[in-house]
């Protein structure tokens, strides 16, 4: 998996690509605390050019989310491809995450 | 990559023949399976022909069954087992349910991604072939994370097979094959054993039966969360061999 920091609009954004699987999450954690151990935690990760995504990667992102909201932020999703699309809409999580069609809406959408 | 390929099958029931049938043995599988069935089913609904996936569960102590039951894929089938039988008895299992003209079976971890279904399917379809296998050994093939212990027991165990079984594949284990449906309906309906090493005794029988076999190079990934303790399957493998001879030489079967 290729990892790519950046940012938008002055928000964090982490792009992810490949196949992301319990083997990938550490330095994915990293970036996580990073941003969320910090104020108004507002990111986006970015997940055009991701085609699997496992269970344990998806904690992972679940558990960045929920160290944003309890800090008044969110963890904004984007660019998802059709297979990782699917699996957030099998696994229920489409609900839980605010998923945006590109990183432009997901950063005017907080 | 149109979603409504996949929204389509999700929701309406084929009424043809499938082209594919995917089958995938599932013990304990509620961490990785999910995940799985997304990727299977978004790639494979865009490729345009009729297909049913078929989850063969192998037992499972943990709520595997009601997750995918949960899902409501019309074209998916759960195949329940009362008790747990091994890799091979839920690989047969579906092979021996599916409709297919074409039958796959891959393992729960999508560990050989599912885009390289097609690889195997032409061989099958324009090269009528009867058996293609997916190999993390043919020339071509990347392999990804794999363990040092693991290259060198598969070293040692590939001779073995190679040359003393005639076996005419040099990654026996891989978790991604494809059968006609004839040569999945013979094979498995010959099938003794159940354990991991099943797929040994189904490609002797196919080079035995005079099926055409090809090796086709896969991509591959160690995926986490594997169950397998490989000093125990190492000395089962081997022993399962010598029972693969000895039930030839018995007749078993003929
Ligand atoms: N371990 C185990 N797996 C089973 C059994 N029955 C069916 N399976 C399935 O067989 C497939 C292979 O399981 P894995 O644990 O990934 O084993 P493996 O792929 O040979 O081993 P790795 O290469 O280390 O991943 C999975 O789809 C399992 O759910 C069983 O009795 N035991
Ligand atoms: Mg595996």
């Amino acid at each position: 998996m290729d990892i790519i920091k950046s940012s938008r609009d002055n928000l964090p954004v982490l792009q992810l690509k490949g196949r992301f699987d319990a083997h990938e999450v550490e330095p994915v954690n990293a970036w996580l605390a990073e941003h969320t151990g910090k104020g108004e935690a507002r990111i986006i990760v970015n997940l055009e050019g991701m085609n699997f995504i496992d269970s344990t990667a998806l904690s992972t992102l679940v558990r960045g989310l929920k160290n944003c909201r309890e800090r008044n932020g969110d963890l904004h999703i984007c660019s998802l491809q059709q297979p990782v699309r699917v699996i957030f809409e099998l696994t229920r999580l489409d609900k839980a995450f605010d998923i945006f069609p590109t990183e432009e809406e997901a950063a005017k959408g907080f | 990559m149109p979603y409504e390929n996949y929204a389509r099958w999700k929701t309406e029931a084929i009424t043809e023949e499938p082209k594919l049938s995917i089958v995938i043995p599932a013990y304990n599988e509620r961490e990785r399976i999910v995940a799985t069935i997304g990727a299977i089913a978004s790639h494979v609904s865009d490729l345009g022909f009729p297909w049913e996936l078929l989850i063969a569960d192998d037992g499972s102590k943990d709520d595997t069954v009601a997750l995918c039951d949960d899902l409501h894929l019309v074209n998916m089938r759960v195949l329940r087992a009362p008790k747990n039988g091994g890799k091979g008895s839920a690989v047969q299992r579906g092979m021996l349910a599916a409709r297919g003209t074409y039958v796959l079976f891959a393992d729960a971890d999508n560990s050989t991604p599912i885009e390289e279904v097609s690889k195997l399917l032409n061989k099958l379809e324009k090269e009528s072939f009867d058996v293609a296998v997916g190999s993390r050994a043919a020339e071509g093939a990347e392999e990804g994370k794999k363990s040092m212990l693991r290259k060198i027991l598969s070293g040692g165990l590939r001779w073995i097979v190679r040359h003393i079984f005639f076996i005419p594949v040099k990654d026996t284990q891989c978790g991604f094959k494809m059968y006609t449906r004839e040569a999945a309906q013979k094979l498995h309906t010959k099938q003794t054993i159940m354990g991991f090493s099943f797929d040994l005794e189904i490609l002797y029988l196919a080079s035995k039966f005079g099926y055409k076999i090809a090796e086709v190079p896969v991509s591959w990934i160690d995926a986490p969360g594997s169950k397998v303790d490989t000093r125990k399957e190492v000395q089962r493998f081997l022993r399962d061999l010598m029972t693969v001879k000895m039930n030839d030489l018995k007749g078993v079967y003929r």
